[in-house]
């Protein structure tokens, strides 16, 4: 109870007219309710005389055939694009008016069902809605601004066709790019078989000479057919297998240069001559430079 | 060769009466004209029909208005022949001197674009001598000369009306549909007329406000192309009189431009206000020369009192670990063994 009637002073403070005593009166009166005081945007009070309005109508209203008027009222046309689409528009006929294709789409279909509805009773009438073609009078719009229209409607047409155009020239040369490299990669390899293919000829590996002919792609199909094979039954090559000797191949790999107790003590390789730095000299003095000094070699030059 | 005469509106004798429609007792004679020999002969831009409805409308504005007013003024011209054009208002005359222009111009409805503050445009559309009249705010305006809207229609061609249903429902709505029909459609027969009907204008009613919108017909199916203008029109308030009298209906939804443009005044200074304020704020925080912390508040959290233990001191040398690990020979040494 106290705070309502905080409630109710608080929002009331600008006009201070009423003081809080009276506020309080008026509280237990039950006239004073929570939520009675939230703000809200002043409401006018407009007028909505409706008995002047009807009244004003029947004043206004003559008694027109329909060719003097050629008024309908409808709800709009079917909506094709949207029933193509699946969607069932909202009944009623109410359209978001923010929506601007929508709204547009709206007023089209209203204008349609009004002429679909209205060409019938024109043709009972015997009224045309379509003037001969040989028959000339003013439009609305001269035929400066239809052609203006026109140009307008080319150019936007042509940048269309335009845009398009180089967007199908972009992808083309990507694609392009691609089927070059293939290109020249497949050049590549069948020189490179051609190649290798004489190779053999000339070390007497094969008699045959069909690889002159311009069927190469058989015998590359043929070597390609089981290279692996091949190998495995060749063995690896001399360079290979000295590398292997020399650097093993294969086993673990670990703890294989350490020393072991044998290869400690074994001295047989040891030469007392040599060891210490002592056989150094003895073979430098041995195998001594035979190339003289730089400067040597510039006089002898300049000499020559 | 020369190619066969052709002849307007030529019904054999009767060619000369068709100047004359008034002279024309029956009503039902329709444009067909009677293929006399071999002349091409076709409809006749001034009907055979009798001109009964003497519909005139009063097309004209205040000073002041822009040039995409004076041009809708112009299409709304060509697109209703049985229009009048009027000298533009003083800003200064009253509202109710229209009347008397009305009767002075033979017309008994009448548009009058009011234009305020060279941005705003009001239209008063009324009948001209007992009422009633509508003033509306107009928006979005779209004149003939754009170049998006593509259809063309006859000048003076009578246009179909094309109504939302909306209309019929309410009472304001459906007076002024009323007024609509009476002000834009062109009578039949008019002199001044075509006697085709090849375009539709559009009143459709959404977000509160009425959307005007004029299409060509070009198809007999159905297929239709905008030609314009196109306006919309806000209902502000209807009179019961000719500008004037006692209103009969006024838009709860109708906003005043101005009051529009003042909200969004005032919210961009709101929105500016708040900012400098939270800037000065922060700048007075800045300023603000800070407390030094002399005593720390969370010093004595973990200050517990806990059981005092004494001190002891281990006096004789660490002895050998009982658990030591045994001996293990080196990695090297395990390798070669393993060898």
């Amino acid at each position: 109870m106290e705070d309502d009637t905080q409630l109710g002073t608080e929002s009331e403070e600008e006009d201070s007219d009423l003081s809080d005593g009276e506020l309080q009166e008026a509280f237990a009166k039950g006239l004073l309710k929570p939520g009675m005081n939230v703000l809200t945007s002043k409401s006018r009070t407009c007028v909505n005389n409706v008995d002047g309005m009807k009244q004003c109508l029947a004043e206004l209203s003559k008694t027109l055939p329909w060719v003097e008027r050629l008024d309908l009222t409808n709800l709009p046309a079917e909506d094709i694009i949207a029933r193509a689409e699946g969607k069932h528009p909202a009944p009623g006929g109410s359209v978001n008016a923010e929506d601007d294709f929508q709204r547009e789409m709206f007023f089209y279909r209203q204008a349609q069902a009004t002429v679909l509805e209205a060409l019938p009773r024109l043709k009972k009438l015997n009224i045309s809605t379509k003037r001969p073609e040989d028959y000339f009078a003013e439009m609305a719009k001269s035929d400066q601004q239809m052609q203006k229209i026109r140009k307008k409607l080319i150019s936007k047409q042509a940048i269309l066709e335009k845009s398009e155009k180089a967007k199908k020239l972009r992808e083309q040369r990507k694609f392009g790019k691609k089927v070059q490299v293939e290109v020249i990669q497949k050049r590549q390899k069948e020189k490179k078989a051609m190649m290798n293919a004489v190779k053999k000829y000339q070390k007497g590996m094969t008699d045959k000479l069909d690889f002159l002919d311009g069927d190469q792609k058989a015998p590359a199909a043929a070597n390609q057919k089981n290279p692996k094979a091949d190998m495995a039954k060749r063995g690896p090559n001399a360079k290979r297998k000295s590398k292997d000797d020399r650097f093993g191949f294969g086993g673990k790999k670990s703890g294989k240069k350490w020393n072991t107790k044998e290869s400690h003590n074994d001295v047989s390789g040891f030469r007392s001559k040599v060891a210490h730095g002592k056989g150094g000299k003895k073979g430098n003095k041995g195998k001594q430079n035979k190339r003289p000094g730089k400067s040597v070699r510039k006089k002898m030059k300049s000499r020559s | 060769m020369s190619p066969p005469k052709r002849k307007r509106g030529s019904n054999g004798p009767a060619g000369k009466k068709a100047k004359q429609a008034k002279f024309v007792d029956n009503e039902d004679v329709e444009a067909v004209p009677t293929t006399a020999q071999e002349e091409i002969t076709v409809p006749a831009p001034v009907s055979m029909g009798k001109w009964k409805n003497k519909e005139r409308v009063l097309i004209f504005s205040s000073r002041g208005v822009n040039f995409r007013t004076r041009h809708l003024m112009n299409d709304l011209r060509t697109m209703m022949p049985h229009s009048k054009a009027d000298t533009k208002m003083d800003r200064k005359d009253k509202l109710f001197v229209i009347n008397e222009v009305c009767e002075i111009k033979n017309c008994n409805k009448c548009l009058y674009f009011e234009a305020k503050k060279k941005q705003d445009l009001y239209m008063w559309m009324s009948n001209s001598p007992h009422g009633p009249s509508v003033k509306f705010l107009v928006q979005n305006i779209h004149t003939l000369a754009e170049l998006k809207m593509t259809g063309n229609c006859l000048k003076g061609s009578r246009p179909l009306l094309s109504f939302d249903p909306t209309f019929d429902k309410e009472p304001h709505f459906a007076l002024l549909k009323e007024l609509f029909i009476q002000t834009f459609a062109t009578p039949h027969y008019h002199p001044k007329s075509q006697p085709f009907v090849d375009h539709v204008f559009t009143f459709s009613i959404a977000d509160n406000r009425i959307w005007f919108r004029n299409y060509q017909i070009i198809e007999e199916d159905g297929a239709l192309v905008e030609v314009g203008p196109r306006f919309v029109l806000n209902i502000i308030k209807i009179f019961q009189g000719s500008f004037g009298g006692p209103t009969l209906y006024e838009n709860p939804h109708f906003q005043s431009p101005n009051m529009h443009r003042r909200e969004l005044r005032q919210a961009t200074t709101a929105k500016l206000r708040e900012k400098q304020m939270l800037k000065e704020l922060q700048k007075m925080k800045r300023t603000e020369n800070k407390e030094v912390a002399t005593k720390d508040v969370t010093a004595d959290v973990f200050a517990t009192p806990g059981v005092e233990k004494p001190v002891h001191i281990q006096e004789e040398e660490p002895g050998q670990d009982p658990k030591k690990r045994k001996p293990k020979p080196f990695k090297r040494r395990r390798m070669q063994m393993s060898r």
